[in-house]
């Protein structure tokens, strides 16, 4: 090396590298040496065989950086290849580990895949409900739903959405906090003519709608400031879907015309795809709201709706300006809605005054489940996520309890690698790797069910709402993906922690015998906190099931089942009052002459429908006064109709017409407050002012609940229809079969007599009446399916187990039964340490029911969350299926015989 | 001594080096060495733009090279034909010799 001094100025080295800059410099400096010494030899000084060798070269530093970032590249990729060659090898291992078990590999998944699934399908409709902001909504952080909170003179505040025109047009102009402030209002419209007429839902509102969203038109245009003016021509939106539906996404619709109410509207353009507005459900169409006005009012009195404080039909959504938080929103708002307030107290010295009202505003998030107003649908529904949450960790307890034993019963085969030389970190990575491949393959079964199964879910709990499919929505994906992740890190954690802790030379000293049948605490352990969350759901869905029967055995006082409630619109067509008391009458005839109709009444009040309450008096010389009762116009069918028992005296007859003596029927209700403890048959009533004449009470009728099942009864009383308003009544009709399918036919039989454009709808009365037990509905069905997957899970746990323990327990078998014990006394010793390990469980999880109970006892009806029934039916079910899972195990281990497990390992 | 100003091809040099390298391992200097004599120096090959194409062939797997000891106990790397470079080295010839004769063959044209 003296030699050639030149080189290290050749190579110009000032520090050195990294191991690949090292190897590079290596490479050149022999190179120089042989270079220089070649040249030498050749007769050159060391000075000229240095410069010839540069020469040859060319630029060195440049080269050398080439070379290195060349090789720097070649190991990355050496690396990744044998990276992946690895993995994949490791991946085909576990593959074919899973191969060879079928049976594990197929329980595994399929518990994994409900577990993932239910979670998938409940986080589907719960993400939907709470989380998802509408499509195409621009900022949704800063949108809102605006309620408005009013005390009542009985000191309790009232918070609601509902809000008058002239309340928006008093906050538009004085709330400075909000940038777009927009009118809505979802109304039930109907829509077409003769007997295509519907009633769709329509949004309506003001042009500055669509300032809240990105949404474009399809085709044509959205309406602006100057179609939503009183005078302007009315034009209407279409929505998607119903362009879709009803006009086949023809582009030809823009110009149409469309029946919309009484108006006939020019349709100038379709929303996007999946536009909604602010609603979850996509309404058929959008009109301006002063257009909505005109249509949902008489046409000659709609005026006053724009400048009436009382008449609440539109709600507000509006965008916070950005430099503005949600509280300040808030608080200016309500400041703007006092002075509103203010405005309309000095309009009407009747209305409560600011004092008492105590008017606020609540710019609320502009999903309606997290506002003042969410639904115990949503509740439940949230509840229902938490649920499939603890399903999945018994899911994971149980795919874990099943990756244990089989490290178990590798274990010898694990230790013999180990002593092979196989790293303990490549025994975890296949361990990990097979938990993974099992929750990957979970997290697929997973989106199959939640495809199939969430299906119904989201039919019952979000009807009307086209929703895409579970597998082409990437946040449910994204959900999945994520639980699938957690649960194979979840399921693989003690698998892992255990393999960690395997040493070699006890594992292949002990044989299949190690231990002597010890239970693995963490697997008790889990088998413990399975059995304590099947509790939990179990009581769930305990509770739920006794809140469902207790709704259903509830006596409504009327039969619902196959009755159709019948709702005559004139829509503008003009009918003096006898033409519209000669339609009223020939459209009871008609429906009473349908064959499908068994019975039929005009009615005026329908359960959970409408209401007509008015006020009673009674008694000629008394002054009590009934302010909160109810009234019904019964024909004399009506309570046959209905189904309604007569207590005392008789129903109404054809002769109670309008010649005859005013007569009345009321509920036991309303008899009990005007005349109680006196017979009211016979007694006098006035109805709406004391100064009308006297009705005579002919009879009394049961108790019917109208609404809420939980509230006391309702005074209602019954006037004949002849003796009353029978103009504006509805029908109540009972088919024969069943309601729903009957529905339309009926509709369409009635809709022929109806003049020029008025209308008929028919509903089913379960449909009205069937949000009220929904919830509970919901929650029995799905706290019952994830109780029994829960406890399924728990029993194949439990058996796996025991099954463990017996194998591992063969040998003290054979020594026991060798010395004499009995089939009884061995299945005893089995069943036993099973059941001791679920009672654990039960302990546990009947604690913790009782202290969760707080949270879903207002979700639950007529049932106390600590019910001793459900409590005690849990606990014996758990107990049950421990014994029965034990027993089988517990055989086999009775029928052992002693020869040969002695013999045995 | 007139030089004949030959622009080397990259795949030229791709292709001088594999044949070097039929005769066994050699190291970068022997490489640069047999071209130089073997051609009696015509075609001035610039070593360090050699020194970048045994590289580049190592990584893409046509070489493989392997530290070793020279003929006169030195450490040097050494390089070898891979077999995805013996085939390349069969196609690229028949590729040159094709080409050469083509040109070769319109040179000819009277």
């Amino acid at each position: 090396m003296p030699r050639f001094r030149g080189i290290k100025r050749l190579m110009r080295i000032e520090r050195p590298g990294t191991a690949v800059d090292r190897a590079v410099d290596d490479e050149l400096r022999f190179h120089f040496e042989m270079s220089m010494k070649e040249l030498v030899n050749g007769g050159m000084t060391p000075e000229e065989a240095r410069r010839e060798t540069e020469r040859r070269f060319g630029d060195v530093a440049l080269t050398r950086d080439r070379l290195a970032t060349i090789d720097r590249a070649r190991l990355g990729s050496e690396r990744r290849a044998a990276w992946w060659s690895a993995f994949s090898q490791e991946l085909r291992y576990a593959v074919r580990g899973l191969e060879l078990k079928p049976g594990f590999t197929a329980g595994v998944i399929i518990t994994l895949g409900l577990g993932i699934g239910a979670n998938a399908a409940m986080f589907g409709i719960v993400d939907r409900l709470l989380f998802r902001p509408p499509a195409y909504l621009i900022a949704p952080e800063r949108v809102h739903r605006i309620y408005f909170g009013r005390t009542g003179r009985d000191g309790k505040e009232f918070v609601g959405r509902g809000t008058a025109y002239q309340t928006f047009t008093d906050l538009s102009r004085s709330a400075r906090s909000m940038e777009v402030l927009v009118p809505f209002s979802n109304r039930r419209l109907a829509v077409g003519t003769g007997e295509a007429a519907r009633e769709l839902f329509i949004g309506a509102s003001s042009a500055d709608l669509w300032k809240l969203f990105t949404a474009r038109p399809v085709i044509g245009r959205f309406f602006t400031a100057d179609d939503d003016t009183p005078s302007a021509n009315p034009v209407v939106v279409l929505g998607y879907r119903y362009w879709q539906s009803e006009y086949g996404g023809s582009n030809n619709v823009i110009g149409k015309s469309v029946t919309i109410g009484p108006s006939t509207f020019t349709i100038i353009g379709v929303a996007p795809h999946g536009f909604a507005a602010a609603e979850i459900a996509e309404p058929s169409a959008f009109i301006p709201i002063n257009a909505a006005a005109v249509v949902s009012f008489s046409a000659s009195g709609w005026q006053k709706y724009r400048t009436a404080y009382n008449v609440y039909w539109l709600e507000l959504i509006g965008r916070r300006r950005a430099d503005i938080s949600a509280d300040a929103a808030t608080a200016d708002l309500s400041r703007a809605f006092v002075e509103s307030y203010r405005l309309q107290v000095a309009g009407n010295p009747k209305t409560p005054s600011i004092n008492v009202a105590r008017p606020r505003a609540i710019a609320a998030p502009i999903n309606l489940e997290r506002g003042p107003q969410a639904s115990a649908d949503s509740k439940v529904a949230t509840w229902l996520l938490g649920v499939a949450t603890i399903v999945l960790l018994i899911a994971c307890a149980n795919v874990s309890n099943l990756l244990l034993s089989r490290a178990f019963s590798r274990r010898r085969e694990i230790a013999v690698r180990m002593a092979l030389g196989v790293s303990r970190a490549r025994l975890t990575a296949q361990l990990f790797i097979e938990s993974m491949l099992l929750a990957f393959f979970g997290g697929v079964a997973g989106l199959a069910v939640a495809q199939w199964g969430g299906q119904a879910l989201r039919s019952a709990l979000l009807r009307d709402v086209e929703l895409p499919s579970t597998i082409a929505d990437p946040r449910i994906l994204a959900f999945a993906a994520v639980c699938a992740i957690a649960t194979g890190l979840l399921a693989g954690f003690a698998p892992i922690a255990q393999a960690g802790r395997t040493d070699v030379a006890t594992a292949l000293k002990a044989g299949s015998r190690e231990g002597h049948g010890r239970r693995s605490t963490v697997r008790t352990t889990l088998l413990v906190v399975q059995a304590a969350l099947s509790v939990v759901l179990l009581v769930g869905a305990g509770l739920f099931v006794r809140s469902v029967r207790n709704a259903d055995s509830l006596h409504l006082g009327f039969e619902p089942d196959q009755l159709v409630w019948v709702e005559p619109h004139l829509r503008g067509t003009k009918l003096d009052s006898t033409q519209q008391v000669h339609l009223i009458r020939s459209l009871l005839d008609r429906a009473q002459h349908n064959s499908s109709v068994e019975n039929a009444s005009l009615i005026v009040t329908v359960p959970r429908g409408r209401t007509f309450g008015d006020e009673v008096f009674a008694g000629a010389d008394s002054t009590r006064e009934i302010k909160d009762g109810i009234m019904q116009v019964a024909s004399p069918d009506y309570f046959a109709t209905m189904r309604t028992r007569i207590v005392r005296g008789r129903a109404f007859s054809a002769s109670d017409d309008a010649a005859a003596p005013r007569v009345a029927i009321v509920s036991e209700e309303l008899a009990r407050q005007a005349w109680p403890n006196l017979d009211p048959l016979g007694r006098c009533m006035r109805v709406s002012a004391d100064t009308m004449p006297c009705r005579t009470v002919v009879g009394v009728a049961e108790n019917i609940k109208l609404g809420d099942l939980a509230a006391s009864p309702d005074p209602i009383f019954y006037l004949p229809p002849q003796q009353s308003d029978e103009g504006d009544a509805n029908f109540i009709v009972r088919v024969r079969g069943s309601a729903v399918l009957q529905t339309d036919a009926l509709r369409r039989d009635l809709q022929r007599l109806m003049p020029g454009a008025a209308y008929v709808v028919a509903t089913p009365l379960t449909h009205v009446l069937e949000p009220v037990t929904r919830s509970w509905r919901l929650g029995a069905t799905m706290f019952v399916a994830f109780g029994i997957l829960a406890l399924t899970l728990a029993a194949i746990g439990l058996y796996s187990v025991v099954s463990y323990v017996v194998k591992q327990r063969t040998h003290e078998m054979g020594v026991r039964i060798a010395l004499g014990a009995q089939v009884a006394d061995v299945v005893r010793l089995i069943v036993v340490d099973g059941v001791r390990v679920i009672v654990a469980g039960v302990a546990i999880g009947t604690v913790a029911s009782l202290l969760a109970g707080r949270w879903i006892a207002p979700l639950l009806f007529n049932v106390s969350p600590k019910d001793p029934v459900v409590f005690t039916a849990v606990a014996v079910v758990l107990v049950a299926v421990a014994v029965s899972a034990s027993w089988i195990p517990a055989l086999r281990a009775a029928r052992v015989d002693p020869s040969t497990a002695m013999r045995a390992d | 001594m007139p030089t004949p100003d030959l622009d080397l091809l990259q795949g030229t040099l791709d292709l001088l080096i594999l044949k070097a390298l039929t005769w066994g391992p050699r190291h970068g200097y022997a490489v640069a060495s047999w071209i130089r004599q073997t051609t009696a120096d015509r075609l001035q090959i610039e070593e360090g733009a050699l020194y970048t194409a045994l590289h580049r062939m190592e990584k893409r797997g046509w070489l493989e090279a392997e530290w070793g000891v020279s003929e006169n106990n030195r450490r040097a790397k050494y390089y070898e034909l891979t077999t995805r470079g013996k085939k390349q080295l069969r196609e690229e010839t028949a590729a040159w010799n094709d080409y050469a004769s083509a040109v070769s063959q319109v040179l000819r044209a009277t």
